[in-house]
This record gives structure tokens, C-alpha cells and sequence, in this order.
């Protein structure tokens, strides 16, 4: 009888975690703790107070001078970290004698005593989880153990992976294989089919309701069950069976994703672009925003030079010479026309300017006659002398 | 660009790859984002490296690359060249032995996750869409194998400390 409440059991645990994982692993490891070694755990953790209270809450016990944790703490702390030993398969057959058996006097018993055949029923249902959980941990190890010997992060030579993947074939994954087959009469696996039959009868036609419940939950369980099995004993013919075959080859590549695939959660997966949104709602929005408009709050001054130099504003007025062409038609010479009215406004021709009333001989109303003769005339502008043909610019035709 | 790889067949890597150091330091000043060039891609990388896609992703190539082994296929020739569909990924993922790893992360547990997941790879350029169901990796799925090599590298190291300690 313990006197202590549950809860306080439990957050003892998690206070001192730490501790009995250290036990835990040196039990898995030698099979007992010797008075040495729990000594010097507890003496690591500068825990020495607490064994009164691992004694209390009967995770250990003394034997002799040296330490066992108890069953119950010692499969829990197994599931919690995932390091089950592997079981030799005989361990796991003798489910068998106990479930054959049940079934029998399940089957025998039909008609008699009420409570024990509803018993029996529990029974069977309880050796039923047990072993197909016995299972699934021996199964969980051996691929453990296989891809350990895939990954081959030790670089052991061919000869002695092949020594290791044999030891495993022959002792645990053929037998465990011979549990779950099927298709072999003798297997655990083919007795549950058996059994799920039988209750799958009994649920609809026995007697007794509450027995038909019992055989309801029971025919349950083993339909579940059976698919558990189904999946483990895949695994043993894709991935278990194959051993020897598959440590044939090795990558470097394939070691990587192995240890990675260990525990994906627990390494960093290669850095790439993390992309961020805010939402309008976030909280931290309003912060966001202001960043972002404090950045135009303070400008700086610019500073530019105005330059001394006087831009002449002059634009040709295309129009208005146009017009003062045509006033006076007929013109001998185009090109002295235009140098003489830029000097009527200018004291001296730009050549820009002048080139900017060239353009009018463009206009296809104007009526054009380039002489025959070679005629030329000069005209000077401010920074050339250009020599350009006499044009003559007759009235237009009258249609 | 959400992420995306840049591939050496895209116009922008040749521009990307000759003014390499003036786009280095444009991301590095700008966004605080380092640029990586390879000789067959280029991608950004952000300082926050909790990213679960890049997980999500790497569990997939992971649990791929180990089933095709299974499967006594060349997992690198297939990964460089084969032409994947749905149903096989699926079948795959389905009788794989990380089963409980697969069924504990959403974006791998099932088929619809498995598409939106091949989407996303799609979006970014890890992989190419052939059809709607098909698909075959780009150049950048070299970003996962390298992350393996160094991580088999590097355990390989520490197994090698423990042995001489």
C-alpha cells in the first residue's frame, strides 16, 4: 500500500526524470543496478534525498545489496523513450498456449457458469493486447536494429554486417515471421482468425445479452487487431526479409536521410526562404507601420545649384512662318529667305534656328523648283558657313 | 519570388550569376537574406531556419529516396531523372515502415496532404509538373541530398570521437 496520492507519484517522476531514466538505462543495459552504480546516479544529480522516496513509491526494491526498478516503472519508462529490447520470438509464442487455451474452454464453457465464460472472454481480450503490443515493440526493434545496420554509421566491413543481419534473420525475424504468417496453421496470427470467427458467431447468436456484448467488444478488437498484425508482418516481408539483400549496398546519401528520419524533429532541416505576411490584425502591426512611414518622416535637405547660364526660349513657330512664305511668294532663293528672317529678329543666325526653318521646304503644299543649274548660296551662321543650292519657291498652282 | 529556386536554364541566373556580388549584398542589405549560387540553381535563405516546409520536404525526399532502395531501384538515377506519379509516391508512402512518422505530420498523412506538399515543391521550383499527377525533381532537390551527405558526415565524425574517447 502506498500511502502517497497518485499525482504525487507522478510529478515525482517528473521532478526527478532525469534520475530514473539514468536507472533505467543502466538496468536495461546490466540487467540490475548494482549499489555501486545507483549510488554514484544519485549522487550525480546531488539527489542523494530522494531514495527514501524511489524505496516509498516502490520504484525500486532491494535485491540483496543492489537495486531492481520495478516492472510496471520499468515498461513505462520503456514505452516513454522508445527503447524496448528485442524479445526472443519464443518469449512472444507462449501468447499462444494462453490464447488456444482460453479459446478452448471459451468454447467448451459455452453453457455453463455465466461469469467465468464472461471472464474468459476479458481474459483472451487482455492476452490479446498484450501480445499484439509485444509485437509491435519487437517489430519497432528489429527495424531500429536493420536500418541501423543500413545506415552503417560506424562503417563496419561487409563480412560483419552480413554476421549481424544473419544473427537477426535467424534467431528473431524468421521466428517472429512464423508467428505472424498467415498462412501457416501453426501461427499465432491464424489461431486470433480463428478466434475472430468464432466471436463474430457468438456476438449475433448467443443466448445471454451480455455475453453477445463481450463477444461484440472482443470481435471487435480482433478485427483491429488483425489489421495491426497485417501491417507488422508486411513489414517483416518488404523490409525485414530482404536484410541480407539490402545492406548489399551503401550510401552516404541514404546513411544521412536514416539518422535523419530518427528524429526529423530534433535536427535542423536545410535553411530555405521563410516567407513572412503580416495581417492587418497582428499585433505587432501598428509597430510595422509606423517603422515604416518613420522612414519618410525625416528627409533630408537636398541641395542643387541654379546655373548662371541663360537658356534661349526660342521655339519655331511653324505657322507664323509659314504664313509669311506664303505672303511672299514667289521666293528665289528658300535658304536666303530664311537666313533674312532670323536677321530681322536676331542680330546673328543660330544653327539650330536656321535648321528649324529649313523644315517648311518639307510641307507638301508648298510648291518646290530646284533649279537645273548648279546655283549655290553661303549662309553664315554663328559657328559654320553652310553652302546650300538656290530653291525657288513658286505660288501654288491654281486648281 | 516566395521561395523560389532560381534554375541555371532561367533567364535570371545568368544575370543573378554575373552580378553575383552586387545581388549578394542588394539581399544581404535589403531583406537581411543570404543568397546561395550553385552551379545548377540559386535560392534565398532567411536567418529564421524553423521552417516546417523545408522539414515537410526533407521528410519526403527522406522517406522516397529510403522506399525506392527498398524497392532495389537507384534512388539518385530516379531522383535525377524518373518521372514520378501520385499513385506510386502514394503506394510508397503507404507501406512504408515510418508509417507512424508519416501519419504524424499533416502535410504527409494523406493523399490530399501529399498533393498540396508536391504544389508547394512545385511552386517553388523543387520540382516540375509534367501533368497534374506527374511530376520529376528539378535541380534544386540537390539541396536535400547534400543536407544528407553533411548530416551523415557529420554523425559518422561524432560515432568516430566516441570510438577513440
Amino acid at each position: 500500500m502506498i500511502k502517497a496520492e497518485p499525482r504525487t507519484i507522478l510529478s515525482f517522476l517528473h521532478t526527478y526524470f532525469d534520475v530514473v531514466r539514468d536507472l533505467f538505462e543502466f538496468q536495461a543495459h546490466d540487467g540490475l543496478i548494482s549499489r555501486e552504480a545507483f549510488d554514484m546516479i544519485v549522487k550525480k544529480h546531488g539527489q542523494q534525498n530522494i531514495v527514501g522516496k524511489l524505496k516509498e513509491y516502490r520504484i525500486v526494491r532491494n535485491i540483496g545489496s543492489d537495486y531492481e526498478m520495478r516492472d510496471v516503472y520499468f515498461k513505462m519508462m520503456e514505452f516513454l523513450l522508445f527503447e524496448f529490447k528485442p524479445l526472443l520470438p519464443e518469449t512472444i509464442e507462449k501468447y499462444k498456449g494462453a490464447i488456444s487455451e482460453l479459446y478452448m474452454k471459451i468454447r467448451l464453457g459455452e453453457n455453463h457458469d455465466r461469469e467465468i465464460l464472461q471472464e474468459r472472454i476479458k481474459n483472451i481480450s487482455h492476452q490479446i493486447r498484450e501480445f499484439v503490443d509485444l509485437v509491435e515493440r519487437n517489430a519497432f526493434r528489429l527495424l531500429s536494429e536493420t536500418r541501423d545496420l543500413k545506415s552503417n554509421i560506424e562503417r563496419v566491413e561487409y563480412r560483419e554486417k552480413v554476421h549481424k543481419a544473419s544473427f537477426w534473420i535467424e534467431y528473431y525475424i524468421l521466428p517472429l515471421n512464423k508467428i505472424l504468417d498467415v498462412n501457416h496453421s501453426e501461427s499465432v496470427t491464424s489461431k486470433l482468425i480463428e478466434v475472430s470467427e468464432y466471436a463474430n458467431r457468438k456476438r449475433l447468436d448467443f443466448g445471454d445479452e451480455t455475453i453477445r456484448t463481450e463477444f461484440e467488444k472482443l470481435y471487435g478488437q480482433l478485427i483491429q487487431t488483425n489489421q495491426d498484425l497485417l501491417r507488422q508482418s508486411k513489414i517483416l516481408t518488404n523490409e525485414l526479409l530482404p536484410l541480407l539483400e539490402r545492406i548489399r549496398t551503401e550510401s552516404l546519401i541514404l546513411t544521412g536521410f536514416i539518422e535523419f528520419l530518427r528524429n526529423p524533429y530534433k535536427v535542423d532541416s536545410p535553411p530555405l526562404l521563410k516567407g513572412s505576411r503580416t495581417m492587418v490584425y497582428a499585433k505587432d502591426m501598428l509597430f510595422k507601420v509606423k517603422e515604416f512611414f518613420e522612414q519618410f518622416e525625416t528627409q533630408e535637405s537636398v541641395y542643387y545649384e541654379e546655373t548662371d547660364l541663360q537658356f534661349d526660349k526660342w521655339i519655331f513657330d511653324r505657322e507664323l512662318f509659314r504664313n509669311q512664305l506664303n505672303a511672299d511668294l514667289p521666293v528665289k532663293d528658300f535658304f536666303g529667305w530664311c537666313s533674312k528672317m532670323l536677321l530681322k529678329d536676331f542680330p546673328h543666325i543660330e544653327t539650330e534656328k536656321f535648321f528649324a526653318i529649313t523644315g517648311l521646304l518639307f510641307d507638301e503644299d508648298l510648291n518646290v523648283d530646284f533649279p537645273k543649274k548648279e546655283e549655290r548660296t553661303v549662309i553664315e551662321t554663328l559657328n559654320s558657313r553652310i553652302s546650300v543650292p538656290k530653291i525657288k519657291i513658286e505660288n501654288a498652282p491654281k486648281i | 519570388m516566395g521561395g523560389k529556386f532560381i534554375l541555371s536554364n532561367e533567364d535570371h541566373y545568368n544575370s543573378l550569376k554575373e552580378n553575383d556580388k552586387f545581388y549578394q549584398e542588394f539581399f544581404k542589405l535589403s531583406f537581411d537574406l543570404d543568397m546561395v549560387m550553385k552551379p545548377e540553381f540559386c535560392y534565398l535563405i532567411s536567418k529564421d531556419t524553423q521552417e516546417n516546409f523545408s522539414r515537410d520536404v526533407c521528410i519526403f525526399v527522406a522517406v522516397l529516396c529510403y522506399e525506392l532502395d527498398k524497392d532495389g531501384q537507384n534512388f539518385m538515377e530516379m531522383m535525377d531523372y524518373h518521372e514520378f506519379n501520385y499513385e506510386e509516391v502514394d503506394r510508397f508512402f503507404e507501406n512504408s515502415s515510418f508509417i507512424d512518422l508519416i501519419e504524424s505530420n499533416k502535410a504527409l498523412k494523406d493523399q490530399d496532404g501529399r498533393r498540396t506538399l508536391i504544389n508547394g515543391m512545385a511552386r517553388r521550383n523543387i520540382v516540375h509538373k509534367s501533368f497534374e499527377d506527374r511530376f520529376i525533381f528539378t535541380q534544386a532537390h540537390r539541396v536535400f541530398i547534400d543536407f544528407a551527405k553533411e548530416l551523415a558526415m557529420r554523425k559518422m565524425a561524432v560515432s568516430k570521437e566516441g570510438e577513440s574517447a
